[in-house]
């Protein structure tokens, strides 16, 4: 059930704002959870005494809970979680690989452990070291993507775990709500949608990309680096294909990315940054508060589970 | 044996033939495996021998599987 996320993490609507490496920050944070959902605080760019920074700004600007994602494989893992412990953060999001060992230091600050999954097996393994729930990411989400669709993922990740499950990646509307719950999950978490809101400090430039996107108008880049991640196309996606087509090095591949989203988000330079967006994004056409965001969610989504069969 | 079941559980995963999977080859470089092969590997691994793999970070070759396993089954 829906409500049994809202217990668990102590929120009004089971919408988590997905977290997104340089934009999703204490501004936006604070709002979503101030609107009733969950604000996931992305750290990928942060340090640990910047994270403690944000984490108190958030406190400054709401009560309700929110939470911090951790990128694992970033250099600096070991000193935001311990920024995070330290600050009893209420939530923690993972992604980019395994939690198992930080589990011990996160349950001992009462910090409950939500793991971002693409699979089936990754799911069972979070379950059996402790996650509280995880979130099945499907691949048509933004910036760094697995391989299954939304779709095709959440029910089999529900089937295989007795722990919530959210669903993300494709989801912005009461629809994807409605959608997804029938799949079986308990909350849903939203990135691109929430990108756009007014409370969001990316840049503008990076915005009305968004605003004006088209459904096909999200390529995946770095396939054969196994890193793939999914962005609006430009002039940077098109150098990429120049350089998958003709074999570079997954080195040369990376070091093409380099700064890069930085480059969009802070610069405003959509046509050599990275600007990662979801597949949803076509849908996405309106700036609005994060209130409005989550009120008209919550409006679309109870209007059709009310809804007679026909 | 543990190597031979943890070569069948590799080939089946990775669709290669078993001849290919020695204890010296490398899951990622040679067999061209990515971190949601691994997992799905580990957790049919763990099904098999019935045991639990705590710490999967510095698997790089098939050896270092099956001494995790011998390990784990202690």
């Amino acid at each position: 059930m829906y409500t049994d996320i809202c217990k668990l993490f102590h929120i009004q609507y089971p919408i988590f704002q997905g977290a997104m490496a340089w934009i999703s920050d204490s501004s936006l944070v604070s709002a979503v959870s101030e609107a009733g959902g969950l604000g996931v605080l992305a750290t990928g760019h942060l340090d640990g005494e910047q994270c403690r920074a944000e984490i108190r700004r958030i406190r400054e600007n709401t009560d309700k809970p929110f939470a911090v994602n951790i990128m694992l494989l970033s250099p600096k893992t070991e000193e935001l979680v311990q920024v995070v412990c330290e600050e009893h953060v209420p939530v923690v999001t993972t992604g980019a690989g395994n939690p198992g060992r930080f589990m011990p230091a996160f349950r001992e600050a009462g910090v409950k452990v939500v793991p971002v999954i693409p699979s089936v097996a990754l799911a069972k393994r979070m379950e059996k070291e402790g996650a509280d729930a995880v979130i099945a990411e499907g691949c048509e989400s933004g910036g760094h993507v697995g391989k299954t669709t939304t779709m095709a993922l959440v029910p089999q990740v529900v089937d295989a775990v007795n722990i919530p499950v959210l669903a993300a990646g494709g989801i912005a509307d009461g629809r994807g709500m409605a959608a997804a719950r029938m799949l079986g999950a308990s909350g849903v978490q939203i990135g691109t949608r929430f990108l756009v809101s007014r409370e969001c400090t990316v840049h503008q430039n990076y915005k009305d990309r968004i605003l004006k996107a088209r459904d096909i108008d999200t390529v995946t880049t770095g396939q054969s680096t196994g890193h793939p991640v999914r962005v609006l196309k430009n002039a940077l996606t098109r150098e990429y294909e120049r350089l998958e087509r003709e074999g570079a090095s997954a080195e040369q591949i990376e070091e093409l990315g380099r700064g890069r989203l930085r480059m969009a988000v802070v610069d405003g330079n959509t046509d050599q940054g990275s600007v990662m967006s979801g597949q949803i994004a076509g849908m996405v056409t309106k700036e609005q508060t994060a209130g409005e965001i989550i009120e008209e969610i919550m409006k679309e989504y109870t209007e059709l589970m009310s809804a007679p069969c026909v | 044996m543990v190597f031979e079941k943890i070569q069948e559980i590799i080939a089946e995963q990775l669709g290669r033939d078993v001849s290919e999977i020695q204890m010296d080859t490398n899951v990622e470089k040679d067999l061209e495996a990515d971190s949601l092969d691994l997992f799905q590997i580990i957790s049919d691994i763990e099904d098999e021998f019935e045991v639990s793999i705590e710490d999967t970070d510095g698997i790089q070759t098939v050896g270092d599987v099956v001494k995790l396993v011998e390990d784990a089954k202690k």
